[in-house]
């Protein structure tokens, strides 16, 4: 392929051949010709025979990248194939030259646009020797949760002058998977009033048989001796007995809002990034606390996850928030027509979104509320994103803040515990302030 | 800009990127409605659009990018460059009088011709002096220019010399061989001072980790060993393609002596237009070659004598 460089000669060339026959001008020809022999012996023996090669008439020449790229090969490895928010991934390539000339190739392995390179470069220039293979490696930085692949390898290959050359993509591809980040919480301040008998055992706001410790009363006949708290009987001289929490399965749902509009804001700082952070953050406590943990996250469809407990209910909601992407509109009042009739009765609801661009909000959750739900809504105020990332001014903030203001304080109407998250507050600030601790 | 950020703060990797792209939001409106109505600038995506002339040459003329300092390796090459400078300066002065150039046609006063010959020599070698220095493609390109138009002349079927201090104007065959050598010098000062722009930014992309390089050394010396081995070639090869007029009645002489001898002798064959048909023949045999996929197997004999 021809280079812009050797075009450019070219042109000049054919200009001045032209240009010297009409000028009748030999100083012109001679230049002429002496750019045209450069050319041609750089695209001949530039160390490259062919990289200037255009005809399709060897029978072995398959694919566009000609014979000197067709001996090249790449191999990929990944550290991991899935990991963390801001978590690192370590990359080797490997370049096999199976050719018994040398080569100097240039070599790129693509990767997503939103990575950084840690350390190391996935762009390389080097000479691979006949029969010889290269390692390269590097290290990304994976800021953003998403599925991603890295690939293809583009090689060129080069003559020494940049004239003409030759390019060849790889299609070796690895995908991975970058899981939101995930904050460690002490408490959610969020449970069950309604016992089930289902597997699982999960505390809720009531004495009885349990494993945790509830409260300390007074004996009463029938109690159990080994219920007896006898450091208290030897405080208070009267026989004491350890309540413990009454266990039972709590069904959580976690609602993540991602509509297009929960985008709004940077790219590392919007609504949608948060609410799959803090959906993350509250399905490994919950599940933790073996609760049976369910998200469904809505944007141009409905994805749920149905409920279940355990490690690998959090790899499956995690995948799925990985996956989330901003798109479509789908009203709230559709998603809670939808889960309504498959979900207890009582059981925590939290809600994740920025409340924008939706009229059906106090409607769907007034539903919730009707049906005695305990709804929780943390709301990432894409607002304050916006405004931050100077893409609003001042009038404009004001308008909308008060707007945003009044939405809540109607939704706080309705007993909804809800809490407008500012971008510097932590989930268990957030979760703290929307239960009114 | 990355100061100062909280630790679980990813902000900062998105400085100067334009991967964000805002869902439509009521928000947007409000914010337009204010006081400051234009739209942010990194709510508009970056598009570049190449200018009427990039569009002609597929890309942007001159690059953006900052150069660090130069390493020893450009600086070689920018001594390169102003020792062809010097050399192509005297060249061009020598083989382009200012009989039958622009300026002459125009004035019609040779003395004025000569200064306004001088000058464009001066001219160019300065901007190409100070391009190289510092390492502007812009000025370079002014210098390329100007060098072509100092040597556009009318009327100059034969090669005639302004200062001829060898007495090579006497023999033919010298006078072409220098024009070759001027040729190959401005083909060279091209190549370098291209070279100069292009290995600074390798080396500044090499310094800024964007690119790693696996053996320099070797890399360096192939680019070294073609600057010396292309240019001979490219001069030996241009005289023989130059001396078809000389070589094509050798040829017809094997069958027809009288033939040959009229074609020596013909007005045609030695003129510019000899010399443009000859090369045309031998650049169709080129094309021909090309159209065989010689390079292809090329490439395939060095594999197989490699193996």
């Amino acid at each position: 392929m021809w280079s812009r460089k050797s075009a450019m000669l070219g042109s000049l060339a054919v200009a001045m051949y032209l240009l010297g026959l009409t000028l009748r001008n030999e100083q012109l020809v001679t230049i002429a010709v002496v750019v045209f022999v450069f050319l041609t012996w750089a695209a001949l023996f530039g160390g490259h025979a062919d990289v200037a090669s255009s005809g399709r008439r060897a029978e072995e020449w398959s694919g566009e990248e000609g014979l000197a790229l067709s001996s090249v090969s790449a191999m990929r490895k990944l550290s991991s194939a899935r990991l963390f928010e801001d978590g690192e991934l370590s990359v080797t390539l490997r370049m096999q030259n199976e050719s018994p000339l040398p080569k100097i190739l240039e070599v790129k392995d693509r990767v997503p646009e939103v990575m950084r390179i840690k350390e190391g470069s996935n762009y390389i220039l080097m000479e691979l020797g006949p029969r010889r293979e290269t390692f390269i490696e590097y290290t990304l930085e994976c800021p953003l949760r998403g599925f991603y692949s890295i690939g293809p390898v583009a090689v060129r290959i080069q003559d020494p002058f940049g004239l003409f050359h030759k390019e060849k993509e790889m299609h070796v591809y690895d995908d991975f998977l970058v899981f939101p980040k995930m904050e460690d919480l002490k408490d959610t301040f969020v449970k069950s009033r309604v016992p089930k008998i289902f597997t699982g055992a999960v505390n809720i706001r009531q004495p009885g048989p349990g494993s945790e410790f509830y409260s300390l009363r007074e004996y009463f006949d029938g109690d159990s001796f080994r219920a007896i708290n006898w450091a208290a009987y030897a405080r208070s001289g009267k026989l004491m007995v350890n309540e413990r929490e009454r266990d039972a399965v709590s069904d959580v749902i976690i609602i993540v809002d991602s509509r297009a509009v929960a985008e709004t804001g940077p790219v590392s700082r919007n609504a949608l990034v948060y609410s799959t952070r803090a959906a993350a953050s509250l399905a490994k406590f919950f599940l933790g606390r073996r609760d049976s943990v369910g998200v469904v996250v809505y944007g141009d469809e409905v994805v749920s996850v149905d409920r279940d407990t355990g490690k690998k209910q959090l790899y499956v909601i995690l995948t799925k928030l990985a996956g989330a992407v901003a798109r479509g509109n789908i009203p709230l009042q559709v998603v809670v027509n939808r889960i309504l009739p498959h979900i207890n009765k009582g059981s925590p609801i939290i809600f994740l979104s920025n409340l924008e661009d939706d009229p059906t909000i106090v409607n769907a959750l007034r539903d919730f509320r009707a049906r005695d739900f305990d709804v929780t809504v943390l709301s990432p105020s894409s607002l304050e994103f916006e405004f931050d990332a100077k893409r609003i001014d001042r009038t404009g903030y004001e308008v909308m803040k008060t707007e945003r203001d009044v939405l809540i304080s109607e939704l706080r109407g309705l007993g909804v515990n809800i809490m407008d998250w500012e971008p510097d507050m932590l989930l268990s600030t957030a979760l703290a302030g929307a239960r009114g601790f | 800009m990355t100061m100062n950020k909280p630790s679980g703060d990813t902000s900062h990797l998105y400085d100067g990127k334009t991967v964000r792209s805002s869902a439509p939001s009521r928000k947007k409106l409000a914010g337009q409605a204010g006081l400051g109505s234009e739209i942010p600038k990194d709510a508009i995506p970056k598009v570049e659009i190449p200018s009427f002339i990039e569009s002609l040459l597929g890309g942007p003329l001159v690059t953006k990018m900052k150069f660090l300092a130069p390493d020893r390796m450009v600086q070689n090459l920018q001594l390169g460059v102003y020792g062809v400078l010097v050399a192509l300066s005297l060249m061009t002065y020598m083989v382009s009088p200012p009989e039958g150039t622009i300026w002459y046609m125009v004035t019609g006063n040779l003395a004025i011709a000569f200064i306004m010959q001088l000058l464009i020599i001066a001219v160019a070698a300065g901007t190409g002096f100070w391009g190289t220095f510092q390492r502007d493609g812009r000025y370079t390109l002014i210098s390329n220019l100007l060098f072509i138009l100092a040597i556009l002349r009318f009327a100059a079927s034969k090669v005639s010399l302004a200062s001829d201090p060898f007495g090579l104007q006497d023999s033919a065959t010298m006078l072409n061989i220098l024009v070759v050598v001027y040729a190959v010098l401005l083909v060279m000062y091209f190549e370098l001072a291209n070279g100069v722009i292009r290995y600074s930014m390798l080396d500044t992309s090499i310094r800024t980790n964007e690119v790693y390089v696996m053996n320099p050394k070797k890399i360096v010396s192939k680019y070294h060993r073609s600057l010396i081995i292309n240019p001979i070639v490219a001069g030996v090869l241009a005289i023989i393609v130059l001396s078809a007029n000389t070589i094509l009645p050798l040829i017809v002489g094997i069958f027809s002596s009288d033939t040959a001898l009229r074609m020596e002798e013909s007005v045609e064959l030695i003129s510019v237009y000899g010399v443009a048909l000859g090369t045309f023949f031998v650049f169709c045999i080129v094309g021909g070659l090309f159209a065989l996929n010689l390079p292809n197997h090329l490439q395939r004999f060095r594999e197989k004598r490699a193996d």
